[in-house]
C-alpha cells in the first residue's frame, strides 16, 4: 500500500477508535492496542507505547473540560495519582521484562472482563456507608463552590482511602502494561469503595489518566518503545474521533452500540488469545 | 473556596492549551509525513532532544512529531507543577507535598528510563 494510504488508514482507524470509545465512555487504549497489533501488525509493546500517548492526549482534553466545570475532584485525583503514577512506573519497567505472549494473554483477559461487564450493563450502586473523613480530601466538595449556572455537586465524604491507594497502584501497573487509562479499575474503585459519586469518579479518573500514562510513557519513550511515525497519525486520529464522539453522544442509541462493542471485544479477545498461545 | 476554583481553572487551561499545542504539532508532523511520503511502517528515528531544533528548522516530520509527543507528556506534568505552586501559595502543605511526590515519582521514572538506555 502507498505510504500516504497507510497514513490515512491509521488516522481513519484512530478516528473510529476515538468515536467508539468516546460514545461508550471508554478510553481509547482498549481499542488502540488491538487496532495497531491485529490491524497493522505492530509488536504489542510498541502498540502499548503509542496507545499511552493517545490516551494522554484525549484525557488531557476532556480533563480540562471536567475541571472547568468543577466535576473532577483535583485533590482526590492528585492524592490517588501519586499511587497510580508509582504503579505505572513499576509497570513500565515490568513491561520490558515480559514476553509479547504474556502481554497478549493479559490483554485478552482485559478484553473478556470488559466485554462481560458491558454485556451485563449493570450500573454500579453508590456506597452508603461513611467511615473515613479526610479533611484535605473533603475540602473541594463543599456545596456552594460552583460557578453560577452549573449544577451543585452533591457533597460526599471520601472513605476507605487505604483501599483507594492499593487499587490505584494496581490501576497504574495495568495501565502501563496494557496501554489503557485504567478507568476500568479506578471508576468502580472510587465509586463503590470510596463513596465518590459516579460523575465525579468518572471525571476524576479521567484527570488522573494523564499523569498515570505519562509516568510509564516516559519509560517507553526513553527505551525506544514508541515509534513516532505510528504515534503521530494514531494520536491525531483518536483526538479527532473523541471530539466527534463527545459531540454526538446524545444522538446515538448507545444500547445497540454497546452490543456491537461487546461482539467486537469478544472477536478481538479471540484473536489476541491466538497471539498469546502462538 | 475561590482559591480552589481558581486553581481548577488554571489547571484546566494548562490541560486544554497543552493538548491543542501537542495535537497541532503532531498534525503538522503527520502532514509533513504525507508530503514527504514517509510510511508509518518506516522505523522512526529515536528520541534525541539535541537534534530537535535542527529537525524543526529543516521541516522534518520527526521533529514536529517528537515535539508534539513531548508536549503531550509534559502537559499533565505542567498541571501538577501548577497545582504545586497553587497549593504552596495557599499554604496547603499536605497537597503541596503530594504534588511534589508525584513529580519526584515521574523524575525517578525518567532516571530509570535513561539508565536503561545506557
Amino acid at each position: 500500500m502507498p505510504d500516504l494510504g497507510v497514513v490515512v488508514l491509521m488516522i481513519v482507524g484512530g478516528v473510529a477508535v476515538g468515536v467508539f470509545g468516546s460514545l461508550l465512555g471508554l478510553g481509547g487504549g482498549l481499542l488502540i492496542v488491538p487496532m495497531l497489533t491485529l490491524g497493522f501488525g505492530l509488536p504489542l509493546r510498541e502498540a502499548v507505547g503509542v496507545s499511552l500517548v493517545a490516551v494522554i492526549v484525549t484525557s488531557s482534553a476532556s480533563a480540562g473540560v471536567f475541571l472547568e466545570r468543577h466535576l473532577a475532584d483535583l485533590r482526590l485525583g492528585m492524592t490517588l495519582e501519586l499511587f497510580t503514577a508509582t504503579g505505572a512506573m513499576v509497570g513500565g519497567l515490568i513491561a520490558f521484562l515480559l514476553s509479547e505472549r504474556v502481554l497478549a494473554g493479559l490483554f485478552t483477559l482485559l478484553l473478556i472482563y470488559t466485554a462481560l461487564t458491558m454485556a451485563r450493563g449493570r450500573e454500579p450502586k453508590p456506597a452508603t456507608e461513611t467511615t473515613v473523613a479526610d479533611a484535605a480530601l473533603r475540602a473541594p466538595t463543599v456545596p456552594g463552590d460552583r460557578p453560577s449556572g452549573l449544577p451543585e455537586r452533591r457533597p460526599y465524604v471520601v472513605r476507605h482511602l487505604g483501599w483507594g491507594i492499593v487499587g490505584s497502584l494496581f490501576a497504574g501497573v495495568v495501565s502501563a502494561l496494557l496501554g489503557i487509562g485504567g478507568g476500568l479499575v479506578k471508576v468502580p474503585l472510587m465509586h463503590l469503595v470510596m463513596g465518590v459519586p459516579m460523575r465525579v469518579a468518572t471525571a476524576t479518573s479521567n484527570l488522573m489518566i494523564g499523569i498515570t500514562a505519562a509516568a510509564s510513557a516516559i519509560i517507553y519513550l526513553l527505551r525506544g518503545g514508541i515509534d513516532v511515525y505510528v504515534a503521530g497519525p494514531t494520536a491525531v486520529g483518536v483526538f479527532v474521533g473523541a471530539s466527534i464522539g463527545s459531540r454526538s453522544a446524545q444522538r446515538v442509541d448507545v444500547r445497540v452500540l454497546r452490543l456491537l462493542f461487546v461482539a467486537v471485544l469478544l472477536v478481538t479477545a479471540w484473536q489476541m488469545a491466538g497471539r498469546a498461545l502462538r | 473556596m475561590t482559591v480552589a476554583r481558581d486553581l481548577d481553572r488554571t489547571v484546566a487551561r494548562i490541560l486544554t492549551g497543552g493538548t491543542y499545542l501537542s495535537v497541532g504539532l503532531l498534525a503538522i508532523g503527520v502532514v509533513l509525513m504525507a508530503i514527504g511520503g514517509v510510511s508509518p511502517f518506516a522505523v522512526g528515528p529515536a528520541f534525541d532532544p539535541a537534534r530537535l531544533p535542527a529537525d524543526l528548522v529543516a521541516l522534518k516530520p520527526s521533529g514536529y512529531l517528537w515535539l508534539g509527543l513531548v508536549v503531550a507528556l509534559a502537559t499533565p506534568l505542567g498541571r501538577v507543577a501548577a497545582s504545586l505552586i497553587g497549593y504552596v501559595a495557599g499554604g496547603e502543605r499536605r497537597m503541596a507535598a503530594i504534588a511534589t511526590a508525584i513529580l519526584v515519582v515521574v523524575f525517578v521514572g525518567v532516571l530509570l528510563g535513561v539508565a536503561a538506555q545506557s
